[in-house]
């Protein structure tokens, strides 16, 4: 009995169980939030949103933020959201935050309303708390709550927790940018973090100096040195920031590296550079650019061969990195291109690249080329000329014949391949053989003496034009084309000692049958090629101006030209026919006409002479000057002014004192904060003075400029330094012990009561356990 | 330095997420969606685009503002970063990439559809991730895990069953956030199981020229660890052989100097999986470890190909023949997941073709059919021929031919071959021992090797 009722009361129990289980699980959506993203419907927001339920509510705002997704304009719900920026549930209130941030500018006054809750927030145990709080704070952007945001900067800015002080640094420029009369409040802040203790926050400081005041080098005298060694423990975005701070220094305030010696450089300037060398063991790409910046821009040239190997280490790190680097290495390769030439199977031309990355190897292999590596570079872009995309095959061709003006040895070599091409079934490779061909041409035509081509040369010029000549149907790119004619025209005079042949006197053989064919296809070829024709005739009437068939040939392409739609045509047409009217009087259908009548040896000057050498416009162009981009910049890649103010400024002779870099052990009777607040204070009373630590040149760092209007609150200021004083000193002190081994503080929430004591008892305690990096 | 924002496109373009670009016009981020879609819709060569487009953009008074659009593609998504002014673009590729592996140790795999399913978890992480200024915040992943809770089926039960009004605070966040004295590791971690895995995978990239003469070979490395271990240990990794390392870049756990001076790795690792160190492969041992000075031994550094390929390929009108064989050179491990691609042309429209092959040196079994495959990517127009499983001295055969709409076909003049072989490293680095102090117990440690192979072999 007793067991049958007891299973008869577990079924149901289980029965009961399962249902309830059911019931929760009904709406317990598994599978995510996808159908919430795909298809989010407004309806019962409102309701939702008032709702007691935090579940109720985390679903309303979960919708909201889709539909910010899908750039629905949702200020209409500020009022409700709002309500619930002091939820106890920790998602809700990110979501409510994302919300704010996005649209509070649209309803400020309602913003106003979550100010309260933010400023209790600022006193919250938890850092995560405080830091949300102070970023939403700032981040509202309601001008009129400025002076509380310069409050809440200032008071996180002494937080225990290095994040929360990394938030305040980060507060700063956004504070700033809102309203600009409170930098005066915000410098003695900036300040303050600049000295932190803790890597952690260091990298926000120099965000928040360069964005506020970024000519303020003299404020960094005294942190120079400490924000040096402390480099290698700043987080990787932080390493990036600081080093580009730093460098900025160096060049405004150390002297020029002069020599090549190691003990000609400044100790400070040397300081540096070891420093940041470990870092090019940096995984952050940027970061390893940040060092190749400091070394290619600071250090003198005998350290140039450190930049070699982070260099070309990071292409491998993924295909869009690759492409940038590979930019940089272009511009440096101009101007050193000794440096990777040991390196250029690195750069071989891969059929995955993508177009950009292919383009800048070619032009890289260009600057590369050495005797050494002379031949398989030639063959990698005889390779690339079968490439798919018709760009690369163009940019091959070029680097051929580039490679053949520069390297007179391989000349033959050259012509060889680009003879071969010119049989190729492809059109690109045919035209851009062609064109490269009659550069090279013209070139060694140019010079009479031919020194540029071995004597015993198979492949004399003339055979190529030659050769050309007679595959003139094949090439069917019109700009190829014109071409081969023009180079039929110039030079078919050439070959006339040769006895016998057969042809015209005066005229290669093969030079009238081009005219013929090309007269037979006049009408449908492209207007470049017609203006060639015209010219072809001309020329070879000059030089053969008895010739029946020649004259019967050039009267018919003149008619045809003298009719054509084209103006240019026409008008070559009638030039050329006036110029000839001494030779051949018949062309002239329109009859007797005035003028000056050119003797023969007159016209062929004008249509032989004159001509103007070949302007080398190939790659290449770009130098790893100042002037000309620099490394690590957005306008080398897209190769157009980026308006930025990355630009360095040029080295000062002589650079500031050293003494002001050295630290209040050093000089004890100048404490830091007297000299920075009167810093301060000076520059505000007139922007001309040059504050006492900026003994250079005017045009170095002006300090004026930067400041604010508004002759700020100064006794905030003093009160500021007075509170924090005692705190101030002791962690000057410990900051000298600690330099070469910098500490990661242990940051429990105590609150804001921090002692010294207290301070130094963590510390202790810290030093037996951790340090995890040194 | 700072960018302007992320945008997360799907396969069609569209934007999934987007954070807020307070400081730019609402245009601002269409411009830049409009300008990579449009380039992506011009290239000829499926992915060919640069990624790096510059966008002109104008403000409301009519001043340009030139800006570029970085973007990087990740399964089915593309991460679009707007940047304007004159901003290092490596800074915008750096935060890309470390916010993918954000995502990644987040959800597993990334696509739209595990971040539409997730997409508050998405929004959470932008806004840690990015300050509202383009500034990047908190990119550890460690850190991460204490301020925005992983998306777990744990989590949503207790979302979802939690009473109302009762539940306050989750008990995982807020708490533990930032208590961590070390910025990358998590606070009193315990484990009943210490273990910390090792994964040292390899790639191989190399050229290989019409004559099977590799131009260039270099083999690059990388250390995957997944540390599992309780406490703050801080342990001492050491190797038998560090010479065959170089161009090594490091985790910041890593105590570089430790490392200068006798070449081992001492770290306290941060939880879960990391990347602890990268490296490139030097085969000749230190007599050419690159000094920078002199000429280095380019040839000497080459690293043998294992695998020989012998192609005889004719264009045609319209068309073409393909007879390709390939040779394993390995003696003793079997290469799998091999895969020979060849882009037949923009116009190619088809393609057959015979597989056969498998036999080896050493006689065995049969090669399993559905082994060997071929297919054609009409999208992409590669004609791609795999094979899952290639015994050691094996070779295979691939025989057929492609159509194409174009007179002249223009095939690419090089295939590309990628194969994986398992527990080998071309290095054949060793890790000696790994010491822990710090902590009262021994861990676990396990290492594998994994190498992959990336060749472009020209015919």
């Amino acid at each position: 009995m007793a067991l049958n009722a007891l299973s008869e009361n577990a079924s149901r129990l289980g029965m009961r169980l399962q249902e309830s289980f059911e019931e929760h699980t009904r709406d317990l959506n598994l599978r995510g939030s996808a159908s919430l993203f795909d298809a989010p419907d407004l309806k019962n927001i409102r309701k939702q949103l008032d709702s007691t339920s935090d579940r109720e509510k985390l679903d309303a705002m979960k919708r909201l933020i889709a539909l910010i997704s899908k750039n629905r304009n949702l200020s209409e719900y500020f009022a409700q959201v709002v309500k619930n920026v002091a939820s106890q549930n920790l998602e809700i209130r990110k979501l409510v935050y994302i919300y704010l941030l996005r649209y509070s500018s649209f309803e400020p006054d309602l913003a106003l309303l979550s100010i309260n809750s933010f400023q209790k927030d600022l006193t919250d145990p938890s850092p995560l708390i405080r830091a949300m709080a102070l970023r939403v704070l700032t981040g509202i952007g309601v001008p009129m709550i400025g002076s509380i945001v310069v409050l809440a900067i200032k008071k996180c800015a002494a937080d225990t927790s290095p994040y929360v002080r990394k938030a305040a640094a980060l507060a700063i420029p956004k504070c700033y940018e809102l309203d600009q009369s409170h930098l005066p409040a915000l410098l003695p802040i900036l300040t303050t973090l600049l000295r932190d203790r803790s890597p952690l926050s260091i990298g926000s400081a120099t965000v928040a100096f360069q964005a506020v005041c970024p000519t303020r080098l003299d404020l960094l005298h005294q942190q120079y040195r400490r924000l040096c060694r402390i480099l290698v423990d700043v987080d990787e975005w932080g390493q990036v920031e600081l080093m580009e701070l730093l460098t900025r220094y160096a060049r405004t305030m150390l002297p020029r590296p002069s020599g090549e010696e190691e003990e000609e450089m400044d100790k400070d300037l040397q300081l540096l550079l070891t420093s940041s060398e470990p870092l090019f063991q940096s995984r952050n790409p940027a970061v390893v650019l940040a060092v190749v910046r400091v070394v290619y821009y600071l250090a003198p040239p005998s350290h140039l061969p450190k930049i070699l190997h982070p260099l070309l280490r990071l292409p491998h790190i993924s295909p869009a990195v690759e492409r940038v680097v590979l930019s940089y290495v272009l511009l440096i390769s101009s101007s050193h291109p000794a440096l990777f030439a040991p390196y250029y199977t690195r750069f071989l031309v891969r059929t995955d690249d993508i177009r950009q990355v292919k383009q800048d190897k070619i032009s890289l292999l260009l600057n590369l080329i050495t005797s050494d590596n002379l031949q398989a570079i030639l063959r990698e872009f005889i390779d690339c000329a079968e490439d798919v995309d018709e760009q690369i095959v163009m940019a091959a061709l070029r680097a051929i014949g580039r490679c053949a003006r520069l390297h007179p040895e391989c000349m033959q070599q050259c012509l060889t391949a680009l003879m071969t091409m010119i049989k190729s079934g492809h059109d690109v490779v045919v035209s851009n053989a062609v064109l490269v061909l009659k550069s090279l041409v013209q070139t060694q035509l140019q010079v009479p003496s031919s020194s540029l081509i071995p004597s015993s040369s198979t492949q004399p010029p003339l055979a190529i034009i030659s050769h050309l000549a007679r595959r003139i149907d094949d090439i069917r790119h019109s700009q190829a084309r014109a071409c081969v004619l023009w180079l039929v025209g110039q030079y078919s005079e050439m070959d006339t000692k040769e006895p016998g042949g057969g042809g015209l006197e005066g005229i290669a053989d093969w030079a009238p049958d081009v005219l013929r064919k090309t007269a037979k296809t006049f009408s449908n070829e492209t207007t470049e090629v017609k203006l060639q024709i015209c010219t072809l005739a001309a020329k070879l009437l000059v030089l053969s101006p008895t010739s029946q068939p020649l004259r019967l040939l050039s009267r018919y392409v003149f008619s045809l030209a003298r009719y054509d739609a084209n103006y240019d045509v026409r008008d070559r047409t009638r030039m050329l026919v006036s110029l000839l009217a001494g030779l051949a009087p018949t062309l002239d259908e329109d009859g007797e006409r005035g003028g000056v009548v050119l003797r023969r040896e007159q016209v062929r000057r004008v249509l032989f002479e004159g001509k103007a050498g070949i302007i080398e416009n190939g790659g290449g162009a770009l130098i790893a000057d100042e002037d000309h981009g620099m490394i690590g910049s957005m306008g080398v890649i897209t190769g157009r002014d980026m308006r930025g103010d990355r630009h360095l400024p040029f080295w000062l002779e002589q650079g500031i004192a050293s003494s002001l870099r050295d630290t209040e052990e050093d000089i004890p009777v100048v404490s830091f904060t007297a000299l920075s607040s009167a810093q301060a204070q000076r520059s505000l009373g007139s922007s001309q003075i040059t504050s006492p630590a900026v003994l250079t040149p005017t045009e170095g760092t002006p300090p004026g400029g930067i400041r604010g209007g508004s002759k700020g609150p100064w006794t905030d200021l003093d009160k500021f330094y007075e509170d924090d004083d005692s705190e101030e000193d002791g962690s000057e002190n410990s900051d000298e012990e600690q330099d070469d081994n910098v500490e990661h503080e242990d940051e429990e929430e105590d609150g804001d009561g921090e002692e010294d004591d207290e301070d130094e008892e963590e510390e202790e305690e810290e030093r037996k356990g951790e340090d995890p990096r040194t | 330095m700072a960018i302007d924002g992320i945008i997360i496109l799907d396969n069609s373009g569209r934007p999934i997420i987007q954070s807020g670009f307070r400081s730019c016009s609402p245009a601002y981020p269409l411009l830049h969606i409009d300008a990579l879609n449009n380039a992506l819709a011009k290239s000829t060569r499926v992915g060919d685009v640069d990624p790096i487009i510059y966008v002109p953009t104008y403000d409301g008074r009519d001043a340009l503002l030139p800006s570029a659009c970085c973007h990087i593609l990740c399964g089915d998504i593309r991460i679009v970063c707007p940047v304007s002014g004159e901003v290092d673009p490596l800074f915008a590729f750096a935060f890309l990439q470390g916010f993918v592996e954000i995502l990644q140790e987040y959800f597993g795999t990334v696509s739209a559809a595990t971040l539409k399913d997730n997409f508050d978890v998405v929004y959470q992480l932008l806004e840690e991730t990015l300050d509202s200024g383009g500034h990047p915040l908190t990119t550890s992943t460690n850190a991460l895990r204490d301020i925005v809770l992983p998306p777990s089926l744990i989590s949503k039960l207790l979302a979802n069953l939690s009473t109302p009004g009762a539940g306050g605070m989750s008990p995982a966040t807020g708490a533990g956030a930032f208590a961590s004295p070390i910025p990358w590791r998590k606070a009193g971690l315990r484990y009943n199981n210490n273990d910390i895995y090792f994964d040292v995978v390899e790639e191989l990239r190399a050229v290989v020229n019409k004559n099977g003469t590799p131009l260039s070979s270099n083999v690059w490395g990388k250390i995957e660890t997944n540390a599992k271990l309780s406490g703050t240990p801080d342990l001492l990794l050491t190797f038998t052989n560090p010479q065959v390392l170089t161009d090594c870049a490091f985790h910041p756990c890593v105590r570089l100097q430790r490392w200068t001076r006798d070449k081992s790795l001492s770290f306290v690792p941060p939880d879960g999986h990391f990347i602890l160190l990268d490296y490139r492969y030097v085969p000749s041992g230190p007599a050419s470890a690159v000094t920078g000075s002199g000429t280095p031994g380019v040839r000497g550094e080459l690293v043998h190909v294992p695998i020989v390929l012998k192609s005889l390929i004719e264009v045609n009108e319209f068309g073409g023949t393909l007879d390709l064989t390939l040779t394993s050179r390995l003696a003793s491990r079997a290469m799998e997941n091999l895969s020979a691609e060849l882009y037949l042309g923009e116009e190619a429209t088809g393609a057959s073709c015979m597989t056969s092959g498998g036999q080896w040196g050493g006689g065995g079994a049969k090669s399993l059919p559905g082994d060997v495959s071929w297919r054609f990517d009409s999208k992409k127009k590669v004609l791609r021929w795999e094979i899952q499983n290639m015994p050691s001295s094996s070779t295979f055969h691939l025989r057929g031919s492609f159509t194409s709409g174009a007179k002249n076909p223009r095939p690419a003049r090089a295939l590309r071959i990628r194969f994986e072989i398992h527990q080998h490293s071309f290095s054949a680095l060793k890790v000696d021992q790994l010491r822990l102090t710090g902590e009262g117990y021994k861990p676990y440690k396990g290492v594998r090797g994994r190498c992959v192979g990336d060749v472009e072999w020209r015919w």
